[in-house]
């Protein structure tokens, strides 16, 4: 079982307390109808399947029932960070170096 | 008190005898003993069959890794365990306990067999013989495999012992409680940290318990220990004794089983068994010191055979020489000490065989002042003993040349071939391994958690470098806890320091193909099974492990998987690091069910979700089925009804006058803000700007693929205020979904989701008389047709109670929904059911509701949908709102998949001979085509109608809407049915009972 | 904590259901917060965790824009916040009913606690509050003394978590 940070809780807490909630940065394209079909079809489906940084999303659905992103590598498990949703993705090389 | 047992020594209580039997008969033993030793106490040595080759079997280990004395034990009625180990099971009174793989008895076996077929029972042996013919498989092969399969027999009866869980959370967690992992608690505790300090054993100390000898801050050992538990106690250390870490997992979650009741002999009432805590440590010390390996040579597992540190440990915990005359086999400095002990605890020792020539000399003079014969540079080729070891042939060897054999007479043959690192938990954690070459052994490298290891686990020798370990280690964790501690100097004398080599198969004189040197004792592997692995092709370490079990029984290769490798790397000419060593995984020893289900068993076993009106039901003899979390009433049989004959009254009784029924279960979602209804148009396919407040719609849900997700009857409070329903297994899922579009695309908007599914029971009110039923208990409302029409809401009372009233319908027939607070439900319930005698009203359960629907052509998400269906697949075109400019699911709606021709599309079907379909019944055009036959598409609902007199079904069928009339075919076991695809609506197409 | 053995006369946690009190779910952005803070006579907490009580009512944050509000009456405190959503547009949503709350003390509770729940509750400070889970419920907890907790369960899912507590409480009661 992982540990989680929560960025509005601002605590570390049991992963059962959360629920993955896919890949991260996807946004819904503002307005759908202009999109072909390949388009479409690449924001429906598409994902990235990364081994290594993967940037998520999850759920505090038992706490305070926000979203948000993390990233986290799918080899080791490990979270790198957590960020409110709506931020851009982190640089994550300070992260990284200090996960060394 | 037997002659094997010491008067006075050892950590038992000579005052306390337990008796329990073993194979029916009864013996005496102390209190502390474990079964094997207090078997020992009474000179038995032979506590087993071997697996495969049903070879009798003696107690090597005195630990959790013993892989031979594996027993079955009875603790009471229905108390049956098989596969514990003698070693471990602590002697309670009246415990019964038997050998395993022994028919008909221990002394005597049929299936000893094997033995003699030693030569076919090689490596690869299963896989080699039970090829063909395939005609051999059901009749001949498999009984036979399954008879000779598994280890002891499984217990029979329901488990009726209790099993607990704890979440436990703590600075610093510390396994093993020998000398390095108190040393590390020490430093730990006085820095103010939470440390909690776990041993599988009944006591703390490891393998100072079986030391006495060595002295500590110039106390022995034993006082040292009880003086620094005393201090650890008092520092708030939290110590925990019969506790095994069993897996350490990410981020330093590591499981203990607390075996709580075992050794008791009459538990407390409604105590658990073993308690399973799942600790999260901020820091975690593996202080679980080191294995001893066997040496491998022939006839190394005869009864009376075992390792130098067991015997040691028998002597000076337990008070038991394990023999009169006793051998001793090495290549280590440690087992001199247990054979100096037993020489001065009165055994004779018959020689130490050691297979060095440089001895360090304080040993050798310590053998001489004893009269102990020494020979160096020897090699064990052979021992006899039938039940037990009678005397072992030892061989000079010289270079690559081994001298003539002499026998050693002994009753017990004592050997280590050094000593293993336990680095299992580590192993959990992916830490990586390094190659020790000087030592022949894997030790600690890279670490993946916050973890320190300490001591014999990380191949240090002698206590006083292992205290300064734990010492160590107790710092650092300190360290990374940001607090502070003082080092502590932890003087030794006495110490037992010792250094040892390593060997693959000991040099014989004898043909080695022919030896039965086994390395695996649990699985019977042998050294001769391993090369011929390597023969055979195998070259990873992985491969040769499961062609020849090796490491594969329930101690996971704790003594075998060192000796192995060398031998598997010594066939391939490659260093053992170039072989690889096979992954330990969890759980570090056998752990019970039990443990694992805690408290998730019988009535607390899954969550059971109940409504306010679910005991008038119980009450009333429903007969319940699952809905998702929920049980609901399935029908309601009166005295002699089976089902069909339940749902065919309470569905007339429903057409005829009014049917009521709990609908509590339906999800239920407040939608409040000056957003709403920007949030619902964008939301659902629907349009919802110009619902009128007090007006409600069938909305539709649909994944951003265009497929159905969820449906239900949406009420417009207010302007700001929707009352949105969902089913009842999707309540949860709607309202992630809406939160996520809410949360993470739409943050603007000005509105907010809650959960009221609990907030409101719901009574479903449905039938021609339904208005006349309620009428009469509405206050403020007036019901009649053109005030409160079908899709019509309000608040008002009902039967003296805050109500949200619905005028809608799942029926076909009039129709209300009365929502009041949970906790009045019942009593709602009870009025209805009063106010509706006159009119013979009918409580119904979820069939009736099928069926009711399903008459009037209403889906049901997930039983009509399967997450492919579109609105239009099911005909629900008319619920798009085609002018609103975007909501959640509408572009896929356009995607050339969906428009495209031959989807599956939601239909009605009647056979022709009048019979009722199987839903799932798969559906073909041709009944003649050629197998496999091309499936167009299946049966999702199907039901008697009592209402139209005979069965009526919807199904999914390719191009299903251009197929009005056409006769398909539904092929089943016992023939073709043919079917007429129909519209889906049964009954009352025009909906004027609706709007009664 | 206390697991060690202790006085039998004295029953180690008390599991009692208290009897309903008006709850409210309150949902409103952080620039409406003040006003609804003030039509309800009460301080609206910003921690997630941190609670307030004022004259019998009691708010708990439960998330950035979200509060449980609990009062002795339902009437008022509905009033009270419909008079300025005008002005501060949000969501009060009665859920009296949704759950049912109960009062869990004694010696062990801690114990009783951490037998379902995964989080540290013996680091949660008194006097703040959270939603977490027990065992597969959600649930919320209320820490009102060193050994004085309140649990809001969602009502169905009471006689699970009941069931569970009463077989810890047997648990502790047995003394290993």
């Amino acid at each position: 079982m992982l540990l989680i940070h929560c960025p509005y809780c601002e605590e570390t807490l049991p992963e059962a307390e959360f629920a993955y909630a896919g890949e991260a940065h996807i946004a819904r394209p503002a307005d759908p109808s202009t999109l072909s079909d390949e388009e479409w079809r690449d924001f429906l489906f598409i994902r990235t399947n990364a081994r290594g940084t993967h940037f998520e999303r999850w759920r505090h659905i038992h706490g305070c029932g926000r979203f948000f992103n993390a990233a986290r590598d799918t080899v080791s498990d490990r979270f790198l960070t957590t960020y409110k949703a709506g931020k851009a993705r982190p640089d994550l090389s300070a992260v990284k170096e200090a996960a060394e | 008190m037997s002659r094997y047992r010491i008067t006075g020594r050892g950590r038992v209580d000579h005052g306390a005898t337990v008796s329990f039997t073993f194979d029916g008969k009864t013996y005496q033993g102390l209190r502390g003993d474990t079964v094997a030793s207090a078997l020992l106490a009474n000179g038995v040595h032979l506590m087993g069959r071997s697996f495969k080759y049903h070879r009798p079997r003696g107690v090597v280990t005195a630990g959790s890794e013993e892989p031979n004395a594996l027993i079955g034990t009875t603790r009471g009625p229905g108390r049956f365990e098989p596969n514990t180990r003698a070693t471990v099971q602590e002697l309670r009174k009246g415990l019964v306990t038997e050998s395993q793989n022994k028919w008909p008895r221990l002394s005597f076996d049929l299936g000893a067999i094997n033995d003699r077929a030693y030569m076919l029972f090689s490596a690869g042996f299963y896989y080699k013989t039970f090829m063909w013919p395939k005609s051999f498989w059901d009749k001949v092969y498999e009984p036979f495999i399954r008879n000779a399969a598994g280890l002891g027999k499984s217990p029979t009866e329901v488990d009726p012992d209790r099993y607990a869980s704890r979440n436990l959370h703590t600075d610093l967690l510390i396994v093993g409680g020998g000398a390095a992992g108190i040393a590390a608690a020490l430093v730990a505790a006085r820095s103010g940290a939470r440390v909690v300090l776990v041993d599988e054993n009944p006591e703390m100390g490891g393998a100072l318990l079986s030391d006495p000898a060595v002295k500590i801050e110039g106390q022995g050992a034993w006082a040292w220990l009880d003086d620094k538990l005393s201090e650890l106690r008092a520092l708030g250390v939290r110590l925990m004794t019969r506790t095994t870490a069993i897996g350490y997992y990410h981020q330093n979650f590591v499981a203990l089983c607390e075996r709580l009741t075992d050794h008791l002999d009459t538990p407390p009432a409604n105590a658990p068994r073993e308690r399973m805590w799942h600790v999260r440590a901020n820091q975690v010390v593996l202080a679980q010191g080191a294995l001893e390996k066997p040496l491998v040579y022939d006839g190394n597992d005869r009864p009376g055979v075992m390792l130098a540190g067991a015997a040691q440990t028998y002597l000076n915990r337990y008070g038991v020489r394990v023999g009169d005359n006793v051998a001793v086999l090495t290549s280590h400095d440690s087992a001199y000490h247990a054979a100096f002990d037993l020489a001065d605890a009165g055994s004779r020792i018959a020689a130490v065989i050691d297979t060095r020539r440089d001895i360090r000399t304080d040993l050798l003079d310590a053998a001489k002042q004893r009269g102990i014969e020494v020979l160096r540079g020897h090699s064990a080729t052979g021992t006899k003993g039938r039940l037990r070891i009678k005397s072992v042939r030892v061989n000079p060897v010289q270079g690559d040349k081994v001298g003539a054999s002499r026998e050693i007479s002994c009753d017990a043959l004592l050997m280590s071939g050094g000593w293993t690192p336990s680095l299992h938990l580590f192993s959990h954690t992916k830490g990586s391994l390094s190659w020790d070459a000087d030592s022949n052994t894997f030790l600690p490298d890279r670490k993946t958690e916050a973890c320190h290891i300490a001591g014999a686990g990380r191949g240090l020798w002698g206590y006083a470098a292992v205290l300064e370990d734990g010492v160590k280690a107790g710092l650092a964790a300190v360290e990374a806890l940001s607090r502070t501690a003082q080092p502590r100097d932890l003087p030794v004398e006495n110490d037992r320091p010792g250094t040892g080599v390593s060997h693959t198969e000991l040099p014989t004189d004898r043909s080695p193909g022919k030896a039965k040197a086994f390395v695996d004792y649990q699985n019977d592997v042998t050294a001769k099974d391993l090369r011929l692995a390597v023969r055979e092709g195998m070259r990873s370490i992985e491969h040769v492990k499961r062609y020849t079990t090796n490491g594969m029984a329930t101690d996971q290769g704790k003594m075998s998987n060192i000796n192995g490798l060398m031998i598997a790397a010594d066939a391939l000419a490659k260093q053992p690091p170039q072989v690889g060593l096979t992954t330990f995984r969890p759980p570090y020893t056998p752990t019970s069910f039990g443990a694992f289900a805690g408290y998730l068993r019988g009535e607390t076993f899954q969550l059971t979700r109940k409504t306010p009106i679910d005991p008038w039901a119980e009450a009333h003899g429903a007969v319940f089925e699952p809905v998702a979390q929920w049980r609901r009433a399935w029908y309601f049989p009166k005295a002699g009804e089976d089902m069909h004959a339940a749902v065919a009254r309470e569905c007339r009784a429903t057409r005829a006058s009014a049917g009521i029924f709990d609908a509590s279960t339906l999800g239920k979602i407040e939608v409040a803000g000056p957003d709403a209804v920007e949030f619902m148009n964008r939301m659902y396919t629907n349009p919802w700007t110009r619902l009128a407040a007090g007006r409600c719609r069938y909305g539709l849900l649909l994944g951003e693929d265009g497929f159905i997700r969820d449906d239900g009857v949406i009420g417009r409070l207010s302007d700001d205020l929707f009352h949105v329903t969902t089913t009842t297994g999707g309540a949860a899922r709607v309202l992630n979904m809406m939160e996520d579009y809410l949360q993470t695309e739409w943050p603007d908007l000005n509105v907010w989701l809650t959960s009221t599914t609990e907030q409101w029971a719901t009574v479903a009110l449905n039938g021609p008389n339904a208005r006349k039923v309620l009428e009469p208990l509405v206050e403020g409302l007036d019901l009649s047709d053109d005030r409160f029409p079908h899709m019509s809401v309000a608040e008002c009372t009902v039967a003296g109670l805050p109500a949200r009233l619905f005028r809608l319908s799942f029926t076909g027939e009039l129709g209300f929904e009365i929502n009041v607070p949970a906790r009045h439900g019942l009593k709602l319930w009870e009025a209805l059911m009063e106010s509706g005698r006159a009119h013979d009203i009918c409580p119904y359960g979820t069939e009736t509701m099928h069926v009711l629907r399903a008459e009037k052509g209403y889906i049901i998400v997930g039983q009509d949908t399967d997450g492919t269906v579109t609105p239009q697949d099911a005909g629900l075109t008319w619920a798009i709102g085609q002018k609103k400019p975007d909501f959640v699911g509408k572009r896929s709606l356009s995607r050339p998949d969906i428009v495209g021709k031959g989807r599956k599309q939601l239909v009605g079907l009647l056979t022709e001979d009048g019979s009722q379909l199987e839903e799932g019944a798969q559906i073909v055009l041709d009944p003649h085509q050629s197998l496999p036959m091309k499936m167009v598409g299946h049966v999702t609902s199907s039901y008697a109608s009592a209402t139209l007199g005979h069965p009526i079904a919807m199904a999914v069928i390719e191009g299903g809407h251009d197929r009005m009339g056409e006769v398909v075919h539904v092929p089943m076991p016992d023939g073709v049915r043919r079917a007429r695809v129909t519209s889906t609506v049964f009954y009352d197409p025009e909906g004027a009972r609706l709007k009664a | 904590m206390n697991t060690q053995k202790h006085d039998f006369t004295a029953a180690p946690v008390q599991i009692e259901e208290l009897a309903p009190a008006a709850r409210f779910s309150l949902r409103v952005r952080p620039d409406g917060r003040a006003a609804l803070a003030q039509a309800l006579g009460l301080d609206l907490p910003g921690g997630i965790g941190d609670r307030t009580a004022d004259g019998g009512r009691e708010a708990l944050c439960l998330g950035p824009d979200e509060w449980l509000i609990l009062a002795p009456e339902a009437a008022p405190l509905a009033k009270a916040a419909a008079s300025v959503y005008a002005d501060a547009p949000h969501s009060l949503t009665e859920i009296s009913d949704r759950e049912i709350t109960l009062r869990l003390s004694g010696p062990q509770v801690l114990d009783l606690l951490a037998s379902c729940c995964p989080r540290d509750v013996e680091a949660m400070p008194e006097g703040r509050g959270c939603r977490t889970v027990y065992d597969s419920a959600t649930v919320t907890l209320w820490r009102d003394g060193p050994t004085e907790f309140r649990m809001d369960v969602w009502r169905s899912f009471l006689p699970h978590v009941l069931g569970l507590m009463a077989l810890t409480k047997a648990e502790l009661q047995a003394g290993l």
